[in-house]
């Protein structure tokens, strides 16, 4: 290729597309040799035969209007089902599984004959949120060439694909901040819409009631151009909501005047990191010499304090459920057995890794009749105060805004006190985006020490163009739209 | 000491709608094992559940037909257990909110009324079934998915007869509804019974035994009463009831333990979060009632009060909502209703007998039948032409009076014509009329015969018979 086109925004590259400086077969074999020399750990599965055909089969062809991923590559979580190809959702329980229908999301994306070149490694099943416990191993952080931090996850290899600028866009999950997360550690932009605007159809589910699919792209527009091809109704998910649609998310103009933010303090206080806080407090200055109001608003700590447990608590009630189906029976490897108790005790022995175990008893033991009511119910409790909370403050004001992260990716080895309001509050505070369904993204706002952090905005149900204004208002002055380890300069 | 038995039970029936409760698979009854499937039955990661309204539709119109309340939103659950028949790893329910609560049914014991108060009706899916040999187990996943309800009484039962009609009365209103074949012999309809005894007067329950593989209704009311004397002579001989599960042995005829219950399993419940709460609107519900089939109460009320059938042939009608059907449509074409019961009962069923099929398997036309039965009742035809039209009618299935014109069966109509051969009949021999009127009612017949003959049967016999006497008189 004469030009990195791949480093491109997805608005960008379509445009190279329709003006023919650059044909798909070009983008999608750079795309595969970049992903064939990621060593960050990146893919499950590179589909280098599969892309290339369809790559071919779109040579010269005029790039059809509605079409604004046509010949554009893109990656997807293994935790989407691909249709004739193996998606294991990084869990040893799935090798060998090969599901024989498409997600609607990727349905969607062939529809508009995008180009699938892998499908990216993930924590195992989507749950963890370190991309350490999949069964392909750990996933690092591309901006750190020694291999000492982690990207985040559950969508490590996504966030590692489009910050690598192997695709200009990914598709993840966020079922707590799996995908919001890894964009702060990545310098990414990660959103998620509004629980039921994409439909879950064929995303294997994790915890139903907070699992939202998610992407990754480098641009705020980019994000809300890709809501249009997404947010399509589809009748398969009974939770996709009938609520209509606009025309285009891609109708703001970064205008903020009179635009009311609100920063809970509460999350900032519990943030250490000074020079991450330098950042967000000059990106609330310049928000506010846009002409947006930006007040800080108090919520109760304990509250906050409550979203991890009560995250864990639900997510893990709803997974031991979810993956009740994983039995060695019907699909995925079948260790063998004398009885339907051995066949599925052996599968499941084998099949999972101790993490995985480990949250599976917790939540039966939750869910269990003597414990309902004092575990999992006590946790939806918790999870409507929270919500009920955060929309008193939504009430007010267009979006809740505070950092991703209390710091940059950490280190493996790094760990964190559990018990303190940092990693309580602040590492955890996008769980509320899950718990009230509220449309939520990150995007990136600093560099320290070579490493992106991201600050995030959350709003209203159904209000993504408004948000998507706030954030593309925010980007204007980061300097950091389309950051990725190949353009990024120290 | 006199024990009183208190007895509840649960029944389990299998809706027939067209596709299953949460997926579109198809339901045919019958088919090659594992056709019937969508990726969803088999539990397939990321595959989701869609509420069958047509099911939803179904159980609104049993809560209706069994008076109970009826919720306007429909929430779903999750029962979570591990068993090969189960494919997701558990089963979508309604524990929390089940659309139908607080009802009754009415039977009647000795010829009075009784009111049997119901708990709750839920929907829910059914399992797959499984075959299993002597070292292995195949899984048919055609069922897995079925439409069920689930209805549960209160424990209002006191005898194995009581049972009998309570369960009676739930197939004839759910298969009167079409919403099940509500054949126990093909577990289209299941009956699991809950039976405790305890000492006349006592307020307290005795300790619960479940019976369990009940295969027709009449194996209830023996598994009760096989129960009832079993538990009595427990407690008469000092024992102790244990809370077990039996199983009814259909040689035997009496109940046999299946397993003692230990703890109940803990089936960890939670509300499904993949079908969000659906409202249900009061003109859904209306309309799902209003569109109902009609039930047997009202059948049988419209038989007896409106056709003015007798009793006994209204409910012969009523045995079968197909044979009641079958009624109901030929009575579209004519209002003689209780001919056409008649003629129903007699000749056809005497015809589905000997051929051994039942009236869902009967070709004719409903509207050719009420056709003939007016050719019969105006007497334009005798019932041995009748007879004979019907015979050809089961071959050719049109019109009688097209059978009737071929077969030259045209009655004479001409009384004074009658009259005229009657009168030379009479006169060919004197002695005829002189021993009608010493007696000889042999007389009649023998004009009667000599009137067939010479009209080759066109008469009718009653018309006919009415003019011979007249004439044998004069």
């Amino acid at each position: 290729m004469k030009k990195d086109y791949l480093s491109l925004t997805i608005l960008e590259i379509h445009d190279a597309l329709v003006n023919k400086e650059v044909t798909p077969l070009e983008l999608t074999l750079e795309a595969l040799k970049r992903a064939k020399e990621n060593n960050d750990n990146a893919f499950e599965i590179i589909l280098e035969e599969e892309a290339i055909n369809k790559a071919k089969s779109l040579e010269g062809k005029e790039v059809p209007k509605d079409k604004l991923m046509f010949g554009i590559p893109y990656a997807a979580k293994d935790n989407f089902s691909t249709k004739g190809i193996e998606t294991t959702g990084g869990s040893d329980i799935l090798n060998g599984y090969v599901p024989l229908f498409d997600a609607t999301v990727i349905k969607y994306l062939n529809e508009q004959d995008a180009i699938l070149i892998g499908k990216t490694t993930l924590d195992e099943l989507a749950m963890g949120g370190t991309g350490t416990s999949g069964h392909k191993g750990i996933q690092y952080n591309p901006y750190d060439l020694t291999h000492n931090h982690l990207i985040g996850g559950s969508s490590s290899g996504s966030a590692i694909s489009v910050a690598s600028a192997i695709v200009p866009f990914a598709l993840g999950s966020d079922t707590g901040d799996s995908v919001r997360k890894p964009a702060s550690f990545g310098g990414l932009v990660g959103f998620k819409p509004t629980w039921g605007l994409i439909s879950r159809f064929g995303l294997f589910p994790f915890a139903p009631s907070l699992d939202h699919v998610a992407y990754f792209t480098r641009s705020i527009d980019d994000a809300s151009s890709m809501l249009d091809i997404l947010a399509k109704y589809d009748e398969n998910d009974s939770t996709n909501t009938y609520h209509k649609r606009p025309e285009t998310y891609l109708s703001y103009d970064g205008n903020v005047k009179g635009k009311k933010i609100a920063v809970i303090k509460e999350i900032i206080d519990s943030i250490k990191d000074k020079d991450l806080l330098n950042s967000f407090n000059k990106s609330i200055e310049e928000l506010r010499n846009d002409g947006a109001v930006v007040d800080f608003v108090s919520m109760d700590s304990n509250l906050l304090k409550a979203i991890y447990p009560a995250y864990i608590v639900i997510s893990s009630s709803e997974a031991t459920s979810n993956n009740a189906n994983l039995d060695g029976i019907k699909f995925g490897p079948n260790y063998g057995g004398n009885t339907y108790e051995e066949v599925m005790f052996n599968a499941r022995t084998k099949g999972f890794s101790n993490l995985i175990k480990r949250r599976f008893v917790l939540g039966s033991y939750a869910l269990m009749s003597e414990n309902q009511e004092e575990v999992f119910l006590k946790a939806q409790k918790i999870r409507r105060l929270i919500v009920e909370a955060t929309n008193s403050i939504l009430k007010e004001y267009d979006a809740i805004y505070a950092l991703a992260s209390p710091t940059t990716a950490p280190k493996f080895n790094e760990s964190s006190d559990k018990l303190s309001s940092t990693y309580l509050i602040a590492d955890n505070w996008l769980g509320i985006g899950n718990f009230g369904g509220y449309p939520s993204v990150t995007l990136p706002i600093g560099f320290k020490d070579g490493l992106p952090f991201g600050a995030n905005l959350t709003s209203k149900p159904f209000d993504e163009i408004n948000m998507f204004n706030i954030a593309k208002s925010i980007e204007n002055h980061t300097n950091l739209k389309n950051v990725s380890t190949l353009n990024y300069k120290k | 000491m006199n024990f009183e038995a208190i007895i509840g039970l649960e029944i389990h029936v299998e809706m027939k709608t067209k596709s299953k409760m949460f997926s579109l698979a198809p339901i045919n009854f019958g088919e090659e094992p594992n056709t019937e499937v969508t990726l969803l039955d088999l539990a397939f990661p990321g595959t989701m559940p869609r509420v069958n309204k047509e099911a939803v539709k179904n159980a609104i119109r049993v809560c209706n037909a069994l008076h109970m309340n009826i919720d306007h939103e429909l929430w779903f659950d999750r029962k979570n257990y591990f068993y090969s028949d189960l494919p997701k790893g558990y089963q979508i329910t309604q524990q929390k909110r089940p659309i139908g609560s607080e009802g009754y049914l009415e039977i009647e014991v000795d010829g009075k009324k009784k009111k049997l108060e119901i708990e709750r009706l839920h929907m829910e899916e059914d399992t797959c079934m499984q075959h299993h040999f002597s070292d292995y187990t195949l899984l048919d996943y055609n069922r897995a998915g079925i439409p069920l309800i689930e209805i549960v009484s209160k424990p209002v039962m006191r005898s194995g007869e009581e049972a009998r009609k309570y369960v009676e009365k739930i197939r004839e209103i759910v298969t009167f509804s079409n919403v099940s074949d509500g054949k126990m012999e093909e577990g289209s309809l299941r009956c699991d019974v809950n039976i405790s005894i305890r000492p006349y007067g006592s307020d307290k329950f005795g300790t619960k035994v479940e019976v369990k593989n009940l295969n027709s209704i009449s194996n209830i009311e023996k598994a009760i009463d096989f129960e009832i004397k079993r538990q009595s002579r427990l407690l008469l001989l000092g024992q102790e009831i244990q809370q077990e599960t039996r199983r009814f042995d259909e040689s035997k005829k009496e109940t046999v333990l299946m397993r003692v219950k230990t703890d109940a399993v803990d089936y960890k419940y939670f509300t499904e979060p993949n079908i969000p709460p659906i409202k249900i609107d009061d003109e859904f519900i209306k309309d799902a009632i209003d569109t109902c089939p009609e039930l047997y109460d009202s059948k049988l009320n419209r038989y007896l009060n409106d056709y003015k059938i007798n009793d006994v042939d209204a409910k012969i009608l009523l045995n079968s909502v197909e044979f009641a059907d079958y009624f109901d449509k030929v009575a579209s074409f004519s209002n003689s209703y209780q001919n056409i019961a008649n003629f129903l009962i007699s000749i056809v069923q005497r015809y589905l007998n000997k051929e051994n099929i039942s009236i869902k398997d009967f070709k004719v036309e409903p509207k050719y039948i009420a056709e003939l039965v007016e050719l019969l009742k105006s007497k334009q035809i005798n019932s041995t032409q009748g007879n004979e039209i019907f015979n050809e009618l089961c071959v050719s299935n049109r019109s009688p009076k097209e059978i009737q014109k071929e077969k030259g069966f045209i009655l004479m109509n001409d009384d004074s014509k009658i009259r005229e051969i009657v009168k030379e009949i009479i006169a060919s021999d004197p002695s005829i009329a002189e021993n009608f009127k010493a007696g000889k009612t042999r007389s009649q017949g023998f004009v009667m015969g000599q009137l067939m003959k010479k009209t080759g049967g066109k008469v009718d016999p009653a018309k006919a018979n009415k003019i011979i006497v007249e004439e044998l008189l004069k």
